[in-house]
Parts: C-alpha cells; sequence; structure tokens
C-alpha cells in the first residue's frame, strides 16, 4: 500500500496533505487544552488516567507522567475515592449517568492532600473500542469564598436585625420567664406553710415538686429557644423540619403579648418534605412577618393571624403569613423591600428587606399580595432541593 | 349575706400560675376559686359572691381591665387585686384609677400576697356589713309614716320641735310624739345616731 502510495503523485500528495492535516489538528488539540484555563483530564472505561493537561498539573500539584495510568482518584477525597470505580461500572452496565453530562460542585483533592471546591463536568467518548471520558474541572475556591463572605455578612446583618427584634420584645419575654417563676415561688411556699403546719403529705409535696421542676423546664425553654435565636453564629444549612420552623416562630412570637389578641393559627397541609436551610434566619423571616402582621392589625383587633404551608409544585414549599389589618398603600407597596423604608415610628426598616434576602439566598422568592379581607398576604417559597451551591462540602 | 363564706377569685389564664395560688391558699385555709378567663368568670352568678378577686391583668380575650370596667358597670363589689407583669405599671396605675384594691408584682413575695388578700377580704367584709346596716336602715326608714318621716327630716336639719310645730301646723306635744315614735322605729340611741343613720343610707 505504502509503495502504491508513493508511486502515484496524486496518492503521494494526498497522504502529505492527510498527514499535514493530522499534525496541524493534533497541534491544534494540544494547543488547546494546554492554553485551558480549566483542568482537562481524560480517563479510560477503567479509571486509569490518559491525558492531564498543564492547567490540572498547577491545579492539583502533579506532573502528568507521575499520574498518567494511575486511576483517577487519587484526585478525589473520601468517601468519593474508593466509591469511584463503583460508580464507574454502574455507568458501563447499566448507562444510567449521575453525573456525565450534568455539572457537578464537588471537593477533589491536592497531591499535598488539600481539599478544594471544584465544578465538574464530565463528557463521554465515543467511538473508539473502548469508552473514555472527559472531566472538564474548575477550581471555584475564589467564588466559594466570595459566596461564603457574602453569606457571612448577610448573617452578620440578620444577627444584629435579630437582637434588635428582641429588644423590642423584651418586656413580652419578661412575661414569659416571669410566669413559670411565679409557679415555682408559689408552689415552694406553698409546700413551706404545709410542711410548717405538718399537713403535708408526702404525695402532695411530691406531685408539687414535680410541677415545679416542669415549670422550671418551661423557662429554661423560653431562654434556649431566644438565645438559640439571637447567638452569635456563622450560617449555616442544614436538613429540616419546616413545621418544627414554624412552631419555634410562632412560639418566639407569641412573646410579644399584643399576639393574644389576634391569636395565631397555623395551617399545614399535609406533611411537608424536610428541606435544607438555615432554620434560625427562616424563623427570622416568618418572626418579621408575624410582627409585620401583627402591627397592621393594630386598629384591628380579634381577627387571627393565619400562616399557611403547603407544597406548592415539585418544586418548592410556599408559605404565607395572613393578616387581616389596614393593607398597604400603592406608594408604600413600592418600597416595601427596600432598605431604611419603614412605616413605622419605632423600627429600623431593615425587617422586610432582610427578610428577602434571606429567602433569595435560599433560592426561594419572598413577595406580597393584598387578599380578600384588605389585608397583605406575604408569601416566601423555598426550594425542596436546594440550590447547587448549597450543596457544597455535602454533595457527591 | 356576711354569713356568705369569702372566696377568693383567681383569674388567670397561665395554668400553672392558676394551680399553685389555689394551692397557696389552700395551705392557709383560704378557699378559693380559679377561672382561666374573663368570661368564664363572667359567667358565674356574680351578684351572689362575696370575698376578693384575684386578676391576671395581661389575658387573651378579654383583659383583666376590661374585665374590671365591665364588673364596674355591673356594680359588682368585690375588691380586685390586679396581678401585672414587668412593665405593666401603666395598666396597673389605670387600674388603680378604676378602684382597683390593689396590684402586685410579678413573681411576688407570696406574705405580699397574702396579706393583700387578707386586706380586701377585711374590705369585702366591712363593705358587706356596711352593706346590711343600710339595708336594715332603709327597711326602717320605710316603716315610718309620711309625717314622721317629714318630722324626722326636719329634726335631722336641725330644727326645734317649736319651729317644726309651728311649719307644720302641728301642736308642739303632737311633734314631741312623732319624734318619739321616730327614734323608737328608727332603733336610734340618741340624735346623732339617728344623723349618722340617714347619712349612710344617702351614700
Amino acid at each position: 500500500m505504502a509503495k502504491n502510495k508513493a508511486n502515484n503523485p496524486l496518492d503521494k500528495q494526498a497522504g502529505r496533505l492527510a498527514e499535514q492535516d493530522y499534525q496541524s489538528v493534533t497541534a491544534t488539540l494540544e494547543a488547546l487544552l494546554e492554553a485551558a484555563v480549566d483542568a482537562i483530564i481524560i480517563i479510560d472505561d477503567d479509571g486509569k488516567i490518559r491525558m492531564f493537561n498543564t492547567a490540572a498539573e498547577r491545579m492539583f500539584g502533579y506532573s502528568a507522567p507521575a499520574v498518567v495510568g494511575k486511576n483517577v482518584n487519587i484526585l478525589m477525597p473520601e468517601p468519593y475515592s474508593s466509591q469511584h470505580d463503583r460508580y464507574l461500572q454502574n455507568y458501563l452496565e447499566t448507562g444510567e449517568a449521575k453525573i456525565i453530562g450534568i455539572g457537578r460542585e464537588v471537593k477533589a483533592q491536592k497531591n499535598d492532600g488539600a481539599l478544594f471546591p471544584i465544578e465538574l463536568s464530565v463528557g463521554e467518548i465515543k467511538g473508539g473500542d473502548r469508552k473514555q471520558f472527559v472531566g472538564i474541572i474548575r477550581d471555584i475556591t475564589e467564588r466559594v469564598r466570595v459566596e461564603t463572605e457574602i453569606r457571612d455578612n448577610q448573617e452578620r446583618l440578620a444577627h444584629v436585625t435579630r437582637v434588635s427584634t428582641m429588644g423590642e420584645m423584651a418586656s413580652g419575654i419578661a412575661h414569659e420567664i416571669n410566669q413559670p417563676l411565679t409557679a415555682i415561688a408559689t408552689y415552694a411556699q406553698a409546700c413551706r406553710r404545709l410542711l410548717e403546719q405538718k399537713k403535708a403529705d408526702p404525695e402532695t409535696l411530691d406531685s408539687t415538686l414535680q410541677k415545679i421542676g416542669m415549670q422550671a423546664q418551661r423557662a429554661g425553654e423560653v431562654i434556649r429557644r431566644l438565645r438559640d435565636f439571637i447567638k452569635k453564629r456563622v450560617s449555616h444549612r442544614h436538613v429540616a423540619d419546616i413545621e418544627d420552623i414554624l412552631q419555634e416562630s410562632v412560639k418566639i412570637a407569641q412573646t410579644d403579648t399584643r399576639v393574644l389578641n389576634y391569636g395565631l393559627t397555623l395551617e399545614l397541609n399535609n406533611k411537608l418534605p424536610h428541606i435544607v436551610v438555615d432554620s434560625v434566619q427562616i424563623q427570622q423571616v416568618i418572626l418579621n412577618l408575624i410582627r409585620n402582621a401583627i402591627d397592621a392589625m393594630e386598629d384591628n383587633p380579634g381577627q387571627p393571624i393565619k400562616i399557611y404551608a403547603e407544597q406548592s409544585d415539585n418544586e418548592f414549599i410556599e408559605i404565607i403569613v395572613s393578616d387581616q389589618g389596614q393593607g398597604l398603600d400603592e406608594q408604600t407597596r413600592e418600597k416595601l423591600f427596600e432598605p431604611f423604608f419603614t412605616t413605622k415610628s419605632s423600627g429600623m426598616g431593615l425587617g422586610l428587606s432582610i427578610s428577602q434576602s434571606i429567602i433569595n439566598s435560599h433560592g426561594g422568592r419572598l413577595w406580597h399580595t393584598v387578599n380578600r379581607h384588605g389585608g397583605s398576604d406575604f408569601h416566601f417559597t423555598l426550594p425542596l432541593r436546594a440550590s447547587p451551591n448549597l450543596r457544597k462540602g455535602n454533595a457527591s | 349575706m356576711t354569713t356568705q363564706k369569702q372566696i377568693v377569685h383567681i383569674i388567670d389564664d397561665d395554668d400553672a400560675v392558676r394551680d399553685s395560688l389555689r394551692m397557696l391558699l389552700s395551705s392557709v385555709n383560704i378557699e378559693s376559686k380559679s377561672y382561666p378567663n374573663a368570661q368564664a368568670f363572667l359567667d358565674t352568678d356574680i351578684d351572689y359572691l362575696s370575698g376578693c378577686i384575684l386578676l391576671d391583668i395581661r389575658m387573651p380575650g378579654m383583659s383583666g381591665l376590661e374585665l374590671q370596667s365591665k364588673l364596674n358597670n355591673m356594680g359588682c363589689q368585690l375588691p380586685v387585686i390586679f396581678i401585672t407583669g414587668h412593665g405593666d405599671i401603666p395598666m396597673a396605675v389605670e387600674a388603680m384609677k378604676h378602684g382597683a384594691a390593689e396590684f402586685i408584682q410579678k413573681p411576688f413575695r407570696e406574705q405580699d400576697l397574702l396579706d393583700r388578700i387578707s386586706n380586701a377580704l377585711k374590705k369585702n367584709r366591712i363593705k358587706a356589713g356596711e352593706d346590711m346596716e343600710i339595708k336594715a336602715i332603709q327597711t326602717r326608714i320605710t316603716a315610718l309614716s309620711p309625717r314622721e318621716h317629714e318630722v324626722m327630716s326636719m329634726v335631722i336639719d336641725g330644727k326645734a320641735n317649736k319651729v317644726i310645730a309651728y311649719d307644720l301646723g302641728l301642736s308642739q306635744r303632737t311633734v314631741e310624739i312623732h319624734r318619739a315614735n321616730v327614734m323608737e322605729k328608727m332603733e336610734a340611741k340618741s340624735l346623732a345616731d339617728l344623723v349618722k343613720m340617714v347619712l349612710l343610707t344617702a351614700k
């Protein structure tokens, strides 16, 4: 064949052209791979690294010759490292893609053992006799750092407003704690008097001591709830039951005795799925909305404030805080979510703007509508599945 | 009326506070009844109650202050002791203005509470006694004849028998008889006694 080709000038020409094309394509590809800012790694169907570009060398701290031929799982922390072969096997057998064609944020491991966040996308190279996969990896350390910083700042601001809200509620809190203290002191004195008169039977004393214990716990519970609410902390998202969050918020709101005049009802439709949230921040949003509702009803006592929670579709839980207050005029509605806008004589005007930023950062939405009583409905949604940048660290 | 047992009526929405108060009062042999809200108390036959009311100022539904003004309008005479929380001073002042007997801040020293309760019960007892006396005097007044009544009014005004006789166109002797009848029917030992009685009913 080669001889034939050599003999035929046309063939020779074509061969040379093909050779040139091949070389230029390879050169282009190589240049592309080397110039890429993202790490590009190609692996075989058994997980062995085939190609490791310059960016990958920089990112992971390995030289290409040192890793080519090794299993790609050396670039991952546990438990992914030991599970990777199984993932690959599973895909080859079932064709079920968990990551291929989908971008993901995961953790990667450098040569020196340091972990760092990456955005990984995986594609399949078809055509050869063996399947190969290409992984494109972007180091998102900086982006995550900025996001964390923004989130920390938001939490700091949220914390300041939580503390100031508690300040506004001080007299209600004192009342809340005074109730059990009054009962404890009174029970104790009653016991002493019974003992003095030698009228105390062990059963009465025992049941009263039990009651005293329960009241002490009740006071402790009030303090625990408030301390959890205003403790200095870093924003922390975890799997939580929205029903628990709602109940806690309602209990905190009830320390404002004005709630007594209206009543507060919680209407939950079915059992709601658990969601990933910063529960203290969500409590803060609900408390803020309830307190706004109380303020709006100042001149309209007797109508309960209603809170509804339901799964609105496959993606979101929706929570509505509904009052039968005086409603909002056009001008107020326009500026509702602006920071430092307030219609109250006291208050910083930060409640709704912080609530909105909390809900937005959770991947939800906060908005206002007028209900059929002319009062306000504040709605907010929370995604059932945490948005991608929330899966950081604990996702596969 | 005075024979009716004095009872402390505890009105507080907090179960534990209510329960502990009842226990404390029973430990010092004071009878009490408790009500979880203002309406529950209004639903009882208030006219026949004796004793005093221990009333929480902050309650859901009808507040302590609202109940107080309702009771005032109904002419309820039971002394009211308000239990107030921290920072309820303006409310307590309002309560005192409307005739509350006492107020006590939560959490309280039990002796302070018991002292206030015993004061209130005493007040209620005296009041009940007075009421009885007034009622008795009123009965006696109605037993007087119109003429006797006329003479009594003039005697109280400080008029001498002679003047009364002249004013009414009666003989002095007749006035003396009327006057003696008045003193007897009114069970008055002296003129001063009679004046006191009539003043009491005029209140």
